[in-house]
């Protein structure tokens, strides 16, 4: 039967557990095309059988290697089981190693087993919703648990601690700023903490110091967070893992993620689009947005005969104008009104008729009332070419705020024109 | 009677230079600094200020003399050139040994033998698809297998290099087969030229991957049992050249080989043997690139670190111990696709950079490896270059002939310094097996390559007919490739199945079960590994028996 | 909206050189896309369940010593499963009448040593844009 992508974006496919309509309905929900809304709508309903869980911890403790034996685990168990793994993604290209697979090679190829890679794609709002939605997605298709993976830096502990049932926080042994890293900030979120590579000389010690902390913590909810020991190496401690979140998910329950609100549609890449698309000036130079989140955004152009000055090459004024465009959404991206206050150009290399520029803004600082960003104008359709201009801005942050991005024009303009 | 030199006046000296250095910075102004791979900044002249010439007896010495940096042995190439090894491998046993009677005949002077990638990988040819059986090496399952590869070859008189990962099921192979021909096993001489599984795991080749403590285990085994067992017979050849091909430096190179070999030493010393017991028996494999006389600056500074380490951190007191042996390979990264016929000028210049380095025992690539395995024509003329080299060239009427030029000495020196850091890097990350176990030595390797790649990108290295001087492609200058005769790889593996039919099962199952039990416990595995090869099992049922054993390795990869 | 083309850098077969794929994947994530990156000696099976779940548009198989000859099997695979718009290149030391022989089998390209990393960048990005809009229409 010829696939289309009627029949795979179609929701009784997923529930049926059809791999393939399952991943190109995650394509749609990744990249937010046309119909993907619409199919979370439809699955969101069904959501809420499958226990969520998430795993966190800083990089290199070992996350992946514990997840893979998970895999083997509910495979021995006779579960059908997903895992959705974030990856970060370069800021200076925007691209991503997704590497989580890595270590999971053996068990991914398993029948049962689904796992997906995402890029977090430098936008944690619009991560934080794609993710809910990819989740609902896989609870609908039959899959329990559903396994969520991020880098334990930042924002993400508050989304994975949203969106998971049991949250597991991974800690490498050893002493020192790993476990200064998870006092300060993950411990929190943390129902489950395991101490991976407990093969380690310094794993029992990292125990004691952590169940050292916990009694200062109070409980929640009733749940004694538990301190546990694994190997994946030697595949000890993860039956009792997996023993420890069934039993997290017997005591607070399953679909906690359903109580909240969906993270709210109009993030920023969502903003970002509607106010470039208002941006008469930018159109009128033929400058496209290519990508958006908070605060950052890329822009591209297309040299053409109107942009070119008196010795045939691209004027100054037209890459101005394509750096400048970066840097006004990138900076109003975050959705208070922001203005421009000073800027600082340096041409680096000529552009010619018929070469493709892109030009990417991200945010160096920012404080309350004041914003820099650094823009570079790069040859090539995600500027992947040599450096042709490079651009510095500092904005003024109002307090006003942009309308919702559905489309009404704000009541005044946006931002400064020079 | 020789006129005696000049000896320079340091003050007059230092003036001409003065002098010197002045004129040539007005005739190229805003020159670029040049810079070799290992990153050591190249001057555009030496002169006697770059050398102290008091330090001779400390630094350079006489061939056979610590620091060895002139050479190991006081005759060096004027009393025996190079071991010329060609590593061959293709197809069916019977395919191999008509190509290695050949080459024998041709003027190579011992045997090497490549087992085909799934022997590397640790299967038997009934595991793999078929297509790729025999194409890369020679696909030797058993020790019948082995005894037809070398049909025709004295095992008592020539020295054999096999390419053989842990745990040597090759070498078990092959003493069965000594056994069967009477030849006493302390008479085996040659080199487990794959021993290394550090540098296997860093560059991620081609082994079964036991898991990094196992492969440990096995290693301090097999030397062990070979120092018993058949004491011509080197165990470890710690192989500089896989880190060299994945990306590292030269001086990277020289450095991660050196730190694995006080690694394998220091693990031979913790598990009871004597120092001097197995260090002369460690032999070393480089790649030669085509930066010259960093290479031979590179081989030199390698045999003065090498000598003081043995001394200072194991108190080796054995001159063998101290002598840094290698076999060196022409690099096979520099060879290019483009104009094929090239590669053999670059193989030439390689060779000799090997060759005034001071290796002993050399493999020249063949032009054609970079378009296939390459072809008997292609193997050649890999051949006759050596020959040429050696007895043509007049390059080994010399010692050293390189010595005391004042931008060698001044740049061994250097590399020295460089490789000493790398060692020091190594050792605060607690040795190389803790290294590369936490992927620092991958990731260091790596942007190595990928700095090398941007210098090509960018032309600031020139590659001939790639990123410049390209033309016009001659097809006809490309060579047909060898692929083994598939109706007689499809006998070889109908044989293999009738033979495993016909074999004492029960004699198989109880050398397997002696081999697990010898894991399990602190018995000898190597041991356990030739009796089991005797006992008619197979390498993929040796090798799956200890992967369960002892953990099964997973890849690190670091992007 | 422009997607970020999404590849999947592989080897399949025996041999473990990787200095070669680790050095497309990083050049191809620092020109803007997503690679999904695996360890040498993938099962063809395992392939093609990655290539499925992650919805790759593009297949990079990294061969050095003779592992190309398997790619076709890949192909084979990669079509019973329904994933044949997927682009598949290939890269390493490939004979010219291999080369033939894959490209019959389905293969978009062959990328030979001293190809420049900028020029694999170009045509992976213009593959995958093919890939995903044949994926996609309706």
């Amino acid at each position: 039967m010829e696939k289309s992508s009627l029949t795979l974006l179609s929701a009784d496919a997923v529930r049926r557990g059809d791999r393939a309509a399952i991943a190109r309905a995650i394509t749609a929900l990744e990249n937010e095309m046309p119909g993907a809304a619409a199919l979370a709508d439809a699955l969101a309903t069904e959501a809420g059988r499958a226990h969520v869980i998430g795993i966190t911890g800083p990089p290199g403790a070992g996350k992946s290697t514990l997840i893979a034996a998970l895999l083997a685990e509910c495979t021995k168990r006779g579960r059908r089981i997903a895992v959705v793994a974030v990856d970060p993604s370069s800021p200076l290209s925007g691209g991503a190693v997704l590497g989580d697979r890595i270590r999971m090679s053996e068990q991914a190829a398993a029948e049962n087993v689904f796992v997906r890679s995402l890029a977090s794609r430098g936008h944690a709002g619009g991560l934080a919703r794609t993710t809910r939605r990819i989740v609902d997605l896989l609870d609908a298709a039959g899959y329990d648990p559903v396994i969520v993976e991020t880098v334990g830096a930042g924002q993400s502990e508050v989304a994975i601690a949203a969106l998971a049932d049991t949250c597991a926080v991974v800690c490498p042994p050893g002493l020192g700023d790993d476990v200064q890293a998870i006092k300060a900030g993950i411990l929190e979120i943390a129902d489950l903490l395991v101490v991976s590579k407990g093969d380690s000389a310094l794993a029992t010690a990292t125990v004691r110091d952590l169940e050292g902390m916990l009694a200062l913590r109070a409980r929640r909810g009733g749940w004694k967070v538990p301190v546990l020991l694994t190997s994946a190496a030697r595949g000890e401690g993860v039956a009792a893992l997996l023993d420890a979140a069934d039993a997290h998910a017997q005591a607070c329950g399953r679909g906690r993620r359903l109580a909240r609100p969906e993270p709210a549609p109009a993030d920023e890449r969502a903003r970002t689009a509607a106010l470039a698309a208002r941006d008469a000036f930018a159109r009128n130079c033929r400058i496209e947005l290519v990508d958006a989140g908070a605060g950052h955004a890329e822009v591209a152009m297309t040299v053409g005969a109107e942009h070119l000055n008196f010795n045939g090459t691209c004027h100054g004024g037209a890459l101005f104008a394509l750096a400048d465009t970066a840097f006004g959404l990138a900076s109003n991206s975050h959705g208070r009104v922001a203005a421009g206050i000073e800027v600082h150009i340096s041409y680096h290399a000529a552009a010619r008729e018929g070469e493709r520029l892109a030009a990417r803004a991200s945010e160096v600082s920012r404080t309350r009332r004041l914003a820099t960003y650094r823009i570079e104008v790069r040859r090539g359709a995600r500027g992947e070419g040599d450096l042709v201009a490079s651009f510095t801005g500092t904005v003024y942050v109002t307090g006003r705020h942009h309308d919702s991005p559905d489309g009404e024009a704000p009541t005044r303009s946006s931002r400064r024109s020079p | 009677m020789n006129k005696p030199l000049p000896t320079a006046n340091p003050a007059s000296t230092a003036e001409a230079h003065v002098r010197w250095s002045a004129e040539y910075a007005a005739q190229l102004p805003g020159e670029r600094e040049v810079r070799n791979r290992s990153g050591i900044a190249v001057k555009p002249l030496y002169t006697p200020l770059d050398v102290d010439a008091s330090r001779y007896d400390a630094d350079l010495g006489f061939p056979g003399e610590p620091p060895y940096t002139r050479g190991i042995y006081a005759t060096m190439h004027r009393g025996r050139t190079w071991t010329q090894r060609q590593l061959i491998g293709l197809g069916t046993p019977r395919d191999y040994n008509a190509r290695l009677l050949d080459i024998l005949d041709k003027g190579a002077t011992a045997v090497s033998l490549i087992p085909c990638n799934s022997v590397y990988r640790g299967f038997d040819m009934d595991q793999v698809y078929p297509e790729l059986l025999g194409t890369c090496g020679v696909v030797a399952n058993t020790a019948d297998h082995m005894d037809a590869c070398l049909a025709g070859v004295d095992l008592a008189k020539t020295s054999c290099s096999l390419n053989d990962p842990l745990p040597f099921t090759l070498l078990a192979f092959m003493l069965a087969t000594a056994k069967r021909r009477g030849v006493d096993w302390r008479l085996v001489s040659g080199t487990s030229n794959q021993s290394d599984y550090i540098s296997h795991y860093v560059a991620n080749h081609m082994f079964f991957r036991l898991a990094l403590p196992g492969s440990r285990r096995v290693l301090v085994d097999h030397v062990a049992w070979c120092n018993a067992h058949a004491p011509k017979w080197n165990p470890v050849s710690v192989v500089g050249q896989h880190m060299q091909q994945a990306g590292a430096t030269p001086a990277e190179a020289m450095a991660f080989t050196l730190s694995t070999a006080i690694q394998y030493a220091g693990d031979c010393v913790a598990a009871g043997l004597a120092p001097d017991a197995f260090l002369p028996r460690f032999t070393f494999f480089f790649d030669i690139s085509l930066s010259f006389f960093e290479e031979v600056a590179k081989f030199r500074a390698g045999r003065r670190i090498w000598q003081r380490v043995v001394r200072e951190r194991f108190g080796a007191r054995d001159p063998r111990s101290w002598r840094f042996k290698f076999h060196a390979q022409t690099s096979g990264v520099d060879l290019t696709r483009q104009q094929p016929l090239n590669n053999i000028a670059r193989v030439t210049a390689q060779a000799i950079a090997g060759i005034f380095g001071g290796l002993q025992s050399l493999h020249t690539d063949a032009y054609d490896e970079v378009l296939s395995c390459p072809t008997q024509f292609g193997a050649r003329i890999a051949v006759a270059t050596q020959n040429i080299l050696r007895e043509e060239a007049h390059l080994t009427d010399v010692i050293d002939p390189l010595g005391g030029s004042y931008y060698v000495e001044s740049l061994t020196d250097a590399m020295e310094a460089r490789i000493a850091e790398v060692m020091d890097e190594v050792d605060a990350q607690g040795g190389m097996f803790a290294a590369v176990q936490s992927g620092w030595v991958q990731r260091r390797i790596g942007e190595s390559a990928r700095a090398f790649q941007a210098r090509v990108e960018s032309g600031e290295q020139t590659v001939v007919g790639v990123n410049k001087y390209a033309v016009e492609e001659d097809e006809s200058a490309r060579p047909a490739l060898p692929r083994p005769d598939p109706a007689l790889m499809q006998a070889h593996r109908d044989d293999f199945a009738r033979w495993k039919e016909q074999r004492s099962q029960a004699d198989a199952d109880r050398a397997l079960s002696a081999l697990a039990r010898a894991a399990q416990g602190s018995g000898n595995t190597f041991g356990a590994v030739v009796d089991a090869a005797a006992a008619g099992c197979t390498h993929g049922e040796i090798c799956a028996t200890l992967r369960r054993e002892l953990g099964f390795g997973q890849p690190l990869v670091v992007v | 909206m422009d997607i970020r083309p999404k590849v999947l850098v592989t080897k399949i077969g025996l041999d473990g050189h990787d200095r070669g794929s680790r050095i497309v994947a990083a050049h191809l994530r620092d020109a803007g896309m997503e690679v999904v990156y695996t360890p040498p000696w993938q099962e063809i099976a395992a392939v093609v369940k990655l290539a499925q779940e992650e919805d790759v548009d593009v297949i990079g198989v990294s061969s050095l010593a003779t592992d190309h000859l398997i790619v076709p099997r890949l192909m084979e695979a990669l079509r019973a499963a329904g994933l044949s718009e997927v682009g598949v290149i290939v890269g390493g030391i490939v004979p010219d009448d291999d080369e033939r022989a894959l490209l019959d089998a389905g293969v978009a390209r062959v990328f030979h040593p001293g190809t420049s990393l900028a020029d694999i960048a170009t045509y992976v990005r213009e593959l995958a844009a093919r890939s995903r809009a044949a994926k996609f229409a309706a």
